[in-house]
């Protein structure tokens, strides 16, 4: 296999060391199909003992393990090695120690949002008589999972140039409202929501979709909301499985 | 800034451990039946199995004529090798449903063949299609649950990691001793109820097909607190799973079924497995089902040809899917077609090629023994999913996991509410012996000279592969016993820790897991020796065919004077358990 050396470059970091941020170099010898936790896990096991990273499903389910690499937020279990490397904790959220980055923040923003289907009315209880199979077309149903299949890596959101300069909330979270905004069960007012979250900020520059790494397109998402706020349509909503 | 290390003492009702489907589940129910929860994951709340799994739901839906919840328990119960807790399975296959449906209520878009009927395919074992899924897979699954829980405002906490728990002097369980550790700080909860939904323990073999926290955490706290583990010699193998590059390896690729038209057709050719002399090699071993049989059939056969030196230098034996369902497996299974692009080639994504695969850790199939309402052995102490044994016997179907962690979160999360509740003047827990746990585990800081944890990690994992995998026998085990032993003499108590960085110290968390991992592959050796058979996924070569006479009955774990002791008990039949069911049933239409 295509072994060449590799030199990280490693953003260092205690809080509680008194110490102010670093930055440490590592050599080590890579094959040309390893990724960059490869050599994050490489280097806590054979250099740096007290190298603080996380990352829990090597696959890019989890979304956790995501880094700014080159500049260039990815996740660091998808990501190439490459020769020469700067890694760095996602930007812009607090670091708890290292790489491992605080998203609580994200999370609680999550959590605001309310992201399960509101019911008619905006009771927010399970609704007990609607239970069973509702009725979804296959291609909305589709539609509405793949939206569904964001990591909440906040690979977008680090990505985003609208977050670093407005007051924009980031397009993981646009991507979300939308998947609600779309889903059948749901009658919560989601583009008002997202209008709140700064809709309008967004560039369009599509910097969010390009750096997915479940490849969606929260810049989709975004436009969708644009265009209903304009239009007034939703392009599914009431699914009887005729106009998919 | 200095960093508090005096246990902090919270007070909750129902602290449910792990934020994968069973946790999740627990939490929402204990919420919804008025309990106060607590619910602590040791990573991130995403960063779970149940995220990972292709989020397949095993369930009779009504939707193919001939299939009858009776049949998916036949199933069931041939898939275990007639060794499953049998009251659990019927409240599986019964309750499957309803759990189905809740998850459509939480939002989860189940996928459509029209748009009232879910699509519905085959899984390995099932004699009728009876899988459905969403596109989302078990993302979406994990997402639809974990915003019912911030909907609930559930209190949840990020990086806390179950160390101990704490039992008072007739050792009902009443607290826990937990290490946040993004701030390294130790907190004992002080609760009526704990929920175990930690997962398995995977991470016991390097290839693995699951997120690194599964080291089995809860599982084994919950046996050093004196619980009994059910069916532990049983781990599940993936058949099939990437061969590289490193951080791929072990990965799942589910079935060689999803890559022929077995997949759509009971009767249809699965993907064809071949060794290095181009052998199509499961012939020797099922010509019915061939590759479309059980996922331990599969494994054994594939490990088999690898150990006897026809397999790939990788370490792996070849897949050839059929180019002809690739359009459809496209359209169904997305990511998995990126993943074989991005670490084997174009050719191999297309279907155009063969690839190489092999058995990876997939599913601790046994764990802690659970009866119907997911009450372990221990008053006070619950678990459910992954972590808890005796759904699934001696192999489990594939797709049967999801339903279990929906059905017995479910009922671990009412019945530790109920428990909760019944007891909220219940006293303070003893904190002492939290204290002192917490006091040797601080003082690990300390220690710089020694192995390292991430190198035991690699020798457990590495053992346990090589003695206590696919392919057992009784030197071996007897072998793993003795160096685990050794292990947990010598070398545990002196691992040095780089740095005395209180937070997010991976090596210290590490220096936590392997305690609990060489108690679990101390656990499994025992099991695996005493069970002189082969059934399901447990492969004597000393013993290579099955033993109904002696063996279809359970092997119990507990703990003895620090050691695994190991009790046979005849299997839990539904005519013996049939009167308790029939009364759970009334209470729960009641």
């Amino acid at each position: 296999m295509d072994e060449f050396q590799a030199r990280a470059t490693i953003f260092r970091f205690d809080p509680t060391s008194g110490q102010p941020s670093r930055y440490e170099q590592f050599e080590l010898p890579v094959t040309k199909n390893m990724r960059v936790l490869d050599v994050l896990r490489s280097i806590y096991e054979t250099q740096a003992g007290d190298l603080a990273f996380q990352y829990a499903c090597r696959v890019g389910r989890c979304g956790t393990c995501a880094v700014i690499v080159n500049g260039r937020p990815v996740l660091a279990c998808q990501e190439r090695v490459k020769p020469k490397m700067k890694i760095e904790p996602l930007s812009p959220f607090p670091v708890l120690r290292d790489l491992i980055i605080d998203y609580s923040e994200a999370e609680k923003r999550y959590s605001d949002l309310n992201l399960a289907p509101i019911a008619a009315g905006g009771s927010t209880a399970p609704a007990q008589d609607a239970r069973g199979r509702a009725t979804f077309a296959p291609d909305h149903a589709r539609e509405v999972g793949l939206m569904g299949s964001c990591l909440a890596c906040m690979v977008c959101v680090s990505a985003c140039p609208a977050v670093k300069e407005r007051a924009f909330d980031g397009p993981a979270y646009m991507l979300q409202l939308r998947r609600l905004s779309e889903h059948p069960a749901d009658h919560g007012a989601r583009l008002e929501q997202a209008l709140d979250g700064g809709l309008l900020e967004c560039f369009s520059c599509g910097a969010c979709a390009e750096v997915c790494p479940a490849d969606l397109s929260p810049a989709d998402a975004i436009r969708d909301f644009r265009r209903e706020m304009l239009l007034g349509q939703k392009r599914h909503k009431h699914s009887n499985g005729e106009d998919s | 800034m200095p960093v508090p290390n005096e246990p902090r003492v919270e007070r909750t009702d129902v602290l449910v451990i792990g934020t994968g489907g069973a946790g999740l589940r627990a939490a929402i129910e204990a919420h919804d039946r008025g309990a106060q929860v607590t619910l602590v994951a040791k990573g991130l709340a995403r960063a779970t199995h149940t995220r990972m799994s292709g989020g397949r739901y095993n369930v009779v839906s009504g939707i193919v004529a001939d299939d009858h919840t009776d049949i998916f328990f036949q199933d069931t119960v041939a898939a275990g090798a007639r060794i499953n807790n049998q009251l659990l399975v019927r409240i599986l296959v019964d309750e499957a449903l309803e759990r189905a449906y809740d998850l459509e209520a939480y939002g989860l878009a189940w996928e459509r063949k029209t748009a009232t009927d879910y699509l519905v395919v085959a899984s390995g074992g099932g004699t009728r299609l009876r899988t459905i899924g969403s596109f989302d897979e078990g993302i979406g699954v994990s997402e639809v649950m974990l915003h019912q829980v911030f909907r609930r405002q559930v209190r949840l906490r990020e990086h806390h990691m179950l160390v101990d728990l704490i039992g008072d002097d007739q050792n009902r369980i009443v607290g826990a001793l937990v290490l946040d550790l993004a701030h390294g700080q130790w907190i004992i909860y002080d609760c009526g109820a704990v929920v175990i939904a930690t997962g398995g323990a995977s991470q016991l073999y390097a290839t693995n097909s699951g997120p690194v926290f599964n080291t089995g955490d809860g599982i084994a706290v919950a046996y050093r607190a004196g619980a009994e583990l059910v069916d532990i010699e049983f781990m599940q193998f993936i058949p099939i799973a990437f061969a590289y590059p490193p951080t791929a390896k072990g990965y799942t690729l589910t079935e060689p079924q999803h890559y022929g038209m077995r997949h759509y057709e009971v009767h249809g050719e699965p993907g064809k497995l071949f060794n290095s002399l181009g052998e199509r090699f499961i012939l020797k071993h099922d010509s019915v089902q061939r590759e479309g049989g059980t996922r331990d059939i599969l494994a054994r056969a594939i490990m088999l040809e690898i150990l006897e030196g026809r397999g790939s230098a990788e370490g792996g034996v070849w897949l050839e899917p059929d180019p002809k369902v690739f359009e459809s497996f496209l359209r169904e299974r997305p990511i998995y077609v990126k993943r074989i692009l991005e670490n084997y080639g174009e050719q191999e994504a297309r279907f155009l090629s063969r690839f190489q695969v092999m058995p990876s850790a997939l599913y601790t199939t046994g764990g802690i023994r659970i009866d119907s309402t997911g009450h372990t052995t221990l008053p006070g102490l619950f678990a459910a999913g992954e972590a808890a044994g005796g759904v699934h016997g001696a192999n489990r179907l594939g797709g049967s996991s999801m339903p279990d962690i929906q059905v017995f979160g479910r009922r671990a999360g009412m019945a530790a509410a109920q428990e909760a509740l019944d007891c909220v003047d219940r006293p303070a827990p003893d904190i002492r012996l939290g204290l002192e746990r917490a006091a040797k585990l601080d003082s690990a800081l300390h220690r710089s000279e020694g192995l390292r944890p991430p190198a035991l990690k690699r020798k457990i994992q590495d053992l346990m592969w090589q003695n206590v995998g696919l392919v057992r026998n009784g030197q071996g085990l007897a072998d793993a016993l003795r160096t685990f032993a050794e292990f947990r003499e010598q070398i545990l108590p002196h691992l040095s820790i780089s740095s005395q960085t209180r937070v997010m110290n991976r090596e210290w968390m590490e220096a936590i897991e392997l305690e609990n991992l060489l108690a679990l592959g101390e656990c499994m050796a025992s099991a695996a020796l005493t069970r002189t058979e082969t059934r399901g996924s447990h492969y004597r070569q000393d013993f290579p065919e099955g033993n109904d006479g002696d063996w279809v009955a359970n092997l119990y774990v507990c703990r003895d004077d620090g050691r695994p002791k190991v009790k046979k008990r005849p299997v839990v039949s539904l005519t013996q358990s049939h009167q308790s069911h029939e009364s759970l049933k009334g209470a729960r239409n009641g």
